[in-house]
């Protein structure tokens, strides 16, 4: 903080470049994508394909969404992502004898206690977030396929409310927009609008960028982590339900990558790993350049294998860049 | 209004407080109260008891000795929470506030003004410029993220935040280390007119000229006892020096009449922006070089950027006539530089290792070097020896020696590397008199045997005894050069700005 202060003069610039790169630099990499897009592909710019990469990750940004909160309180992600997906698909599914909505509440309510739990670990009992989360996975698979016998389970098509279940994600709204597309551009006002202009969201924020700070100004720190993690399993829940009604059955693997997937967005956005930095519309800007990229290359044809080394190579040059002009301005690990 | 302290119940009484740690009486019987309007400094040396003094009052320690009463209600201070609730605000030398949100958020983060979970923007904006205009920051947009302000803003900011608490008593720890003189004089301003409105306000620096100006009255500690509580006008900064330094046994150390010989280590025009500035200094063989100064002075970052932890914005360093060009730890070191780090348990020892993976640390990280097993065993018992490290197991836990022995380890794991130049900072700090004496004797060996080091410490009477020059540091610049011999007054006189 002291050192931070002294070197004013050159930390100003930097993080005004950063605050540059963060907000205008996404959307400005989506459009160089786009435009690369166009020239490489007389298919890529076709309403149709645009279509199919905002289909493709919607629900990697209804996650994103709610992981962005974790990423802001400085608690960097919920590795059981993608069992908490698995699970809320799997409980939905067997919820279905109660009825289409009783099920989608129990699919929901699932994740919300495994978020809810593994907030109360990481908020009130202080347990490192990747270790406790990562522990979380194998419970969480262990469980289920212990359960279901190891099997996949399908909703059944006979009954209203299994048919109701698999035409949920097959919904168009207003002709051309699907429902789970539109679910996301409402959770992104929504979700703004809790960070910017609600206690909890201006009390996220301080949590993430000061916690000792925090605390001894009487924010409850504690609960506001847990609420971090219930609100990210909100989300990824919703994703889950989503997903399975997609696949048309609940698997083991659904979710499968969307813990990473999900980080590489919040950080390319701009949400700092160090917390209380960033912008959930930049998290939006994230979430779109990853789905453009990913389309990009399979125009180009390069395989599965390859799309995940690129990934890969993403999530380091942006935590790398960041963390690089973060010690340049003197802060200490941003 | 000093004057009338005797009329009024004091805003706060502390009387015949004490604090005891392992081994020492950090505070030992001190009495002292501070009246409504009044701003009371608290000086003393290092180690007087200032700080823990200070957390007794912000509720730092449960098992403090004696009474403290507010407003002349006794009161009990056992946690932060119920030092807050009686209205005790410190500002620290460090700041609270989070760097990435807006000064409003930050100013009222503990009550935010909301109606069902929605901010009232409005609101808080109105209610932060309040409180921003109390502390003569109207002009500030409190929407601005704290980062964007300067160390002095920033520091009205962290006042701001501790009046909207509603405070009766503010303490400021070293408020003005890192201003300049322009922004300390708009500080006091503020600072008078909070006195005038009431508050009582303690006030602790290592500036005498500040306390001259800014205090009404003025207590003295000393080794954690009450030495004097007097009245501004009738003290001068060279009485408060000698007060503070007092009249002690000296223990001169014995064998000083080295000869220093050639000239080995040379700095030049050594620069790092906001921290130190054309630094130039020499030191020859065999000789200790003493750095006086105040805390904020740079002393420290010059040290780290001399052996290149810390990054340099210009200059040169010259060993044995070669520079040494490339900048980083590893090169100072691969040129017999060892950097003595001031804070043993942040970034000096490896507190949860043994003894002996601490005392190989740096020999096994140079290069050419390993030494493990007998030989490693063989290098840890001469170091141990030459330390008397006690106990000497190389195989205990390094948080499980005493302070001093700890402090041993970290002097022995440079030791160790066969420094030609070492650069200690505060090698005695929190150290009690035995291991002090053996450290002191091994950093005299080190000299004889030809190596150069430069001595940065708070320890007047270490810096005087040990030093062959003392060069004294101020704001970042060397403003002085004292002979051997000199007076500990006059060290405190100059690195307070002071002719003396």
């Amino acid at each position: 903080m002291k050192k931070a202060h002294s070197s004013d003069l050159r930390r100003l610039r930097v993080s005004a470049l950063t605050q540059w790169l963060n907000m205008l630099g996404i959307y400005a990499l989506l459009l160089a994508l786009f435009l690369a897009g166009m020239c490489i592909s007389p298919k890529f710019a076709t309403p149709e394909n645009l279509l199919n990469v905002l289909r493709n990750v919607t629900l990697l940004g209804i996650v994103a969404l709610g992981v962005a909160f974790i990423t802001y309180s400085r608690h960097y992600v919920d590795l059981s992502i993608p069992s908490m997906m698995a699970l809320s698909g799997f409980v939905a599914i067997t919820a279905l004898p109660l009825g289409f909505v009783p099920s989608l509440l129990c699919g929901l309510l699932a994740g919300i206690v495994v978020g809810a739990i593994n907030g109360y670990m990481i908020g009130y009992w202080r347990v490192n977030p990747i270790i406790w989360t990562l522990a979380m996975v194998f419970m969480l698979d262990g469980i289920l396929r212990w359960a279901y016998g190891g099997n996949q389970i399908y909703p059944d098509n006979g009954t209203p409310a299994g048919a109701a279940f698999l035409q949920l994600s097959q919904i168009v709204v207003f002709k051309f927009l699907p429902l789970p597309t539109l679910l996301l551009l409402v959770l992104v006002v929504v979700m703004h609008w809790l960070m910017k202009h609600t206690r909890f969201g201006a009390q996220v924020q301080l949590t993430g960028s000061a916690n000792e700070v925090a605390r001894l100004s009487g924010v409850p720190v504690a609960r506001v982590v847990w609420l971090t993690f219930i609100l990210s399993a909100f989300t990824t829940a919703l994703a889950g339900i989503l997903l399975t009604s997609m696949n048309k059955q609940g698997t083991f693997e659904t979710g499968q990558g969307y813990d990473f997937n999900s980080v590489t967005a919040v950080v390319l956005g701009g949400i700092s790993l160090a917390g209380g930095r960033g912008k959930l519309l930049g998290v939006l800007g994230g979430v779109l350049v990853i789905g453009v990229l990913l389309n990009l290359m399979t125009l180009l044809g390069l395989g599965s294998f390859l799309q995940l080394v690129v990934k890969g190579l993403v999530f380091i040059v942006v935590v790398g860049l960041t963390s690089w002009f973060g010690r340049r301005s003197g802060r200490s690990n941003v | 209004m000093a004057s009338t302290s005797s009329e009024l119940s004091p805003a706060l009484r502390m009387s015949h407080i004490s604090k005891r740690f392992p081994g020492t009486l950090a505070v030992n019987d001190v009495t002292f109260s501070v009246t409504a309007g009044e701003v009371h400094a608290l000086v003393g040396e290092n180690g007087a008891g200032k700080s823990t003094l200070m957390k007794i009052l912000s509720g730092a320690f449960s098992d403090y000795s004696g009474e403290i009463s507010i407003a002349g209600k006794g009161v009990i201070l056992h946690t932060p929470a119920q030092a807050k609730a009686l209205g005790i605000e410190m500002i620290h030398q460090e700041l609270s506030l989070a760097p990435p949100v807006s000064i409003a958020e930050n100013l009222l983060a503990g009550c935010l003004p909301a109606r069902r979970g929605i901010i009232n923007r409005g609101a808080l904006l109105a209610e932060a410029r309040r409180w921003l205009a109390e502390v003569g920051l109207a002009h500030l947009d409190p929407d601005v993220a704290v980062e964007e302000l300067s160390q002095h803003e920033a520091q009205l900011v962290e006042i701001a935040k501790a009046l909207s608490n509603k405070p009766s008593i503010l303490v400021m720890d070293e408020p003005t280390s890192a201003l300049s003189r322009d922004e300390v004089d708009r500080l006091f301003a503020i600072v008078r007119q909070l006195r005038a409105r009431g508050l009582a306000i303690i006030y602790i620096s290592h500036h005498l000229s500040e306390i001259m100006q800014i205090a009404d009255r003025v207590t003295v500690l000393r080794d954690g006892r009450l030495i004097d509580t007097l009245t501004i006008s009738a003290v001068t900064a060279a009485r408060l020096v000698e007060l503070m330094v007092g009249r002690k046994v000296e223990e001169r150390a014995a064998g000083r009449a080295r000869q220093p010989g050639e000239m080995r280590f040379r700095v030049e025009r050594f620069t790092r922006t906001g921290f130190f500035h054309d630094i130039n200094l020499e030191i020859r063989a065999g000789e200790v070089l003493g750095l006086a100064g105040l805390t904020g002075a740079g002393r420290t970052e010059l040290g780290r950027s001399l052996c290149g932890i810390d990054p340099r914005d210009g200059g040169r360093i010259f060993l044995d006539g070669r520079e040494i060009a490339s900048h980083s730890l590893r090169a100072a070191m691969r040129h017999g530089l060892a950097y003595l780090s001031e804070d043993r348990k942040l970034d000096g020892l490896a507190l949860l290792l043994t003894a002996q993976q601490n005392l190989l640390a740096a020999y096994n990280a140079k290069a050419r070097h390993y030494a493990a097993g007998a030989a490693a065993r063989t290098l840890f018992t001469d170091l141990a020896g030459r330390l008397h490290l006690y106990p000497a197991e190389p195989n205990r836990e390094v948080n499980q020696f005493s302070g001093g022995n700890q402090q041993k380890l970290l002097f022995g794991k440079w030791l160790a590397t066969a420094p030609t130049v070492c650069l200690l900072d505060e090698p005695t700090r929190g150290v009690d008199v035995g291991a002090k004496q053996v450290i002191h004797e091994a950093i005299l060996a080190l000299a004889d045997a030809g190596a150069c080091v430069l001595l940065i410490s708070d320890d007047l009477p270490e810096l005087v005894n040990l030093s062959d020059r003392i060069y004294v540091m101020r704001r970042g610049r060397i403003v002085r050069e004292l002979p051997a011999g000199c007076t500990e007054e006059a060290v405190l006189m100059a690195a307070n700005g002071e002719v003396s």
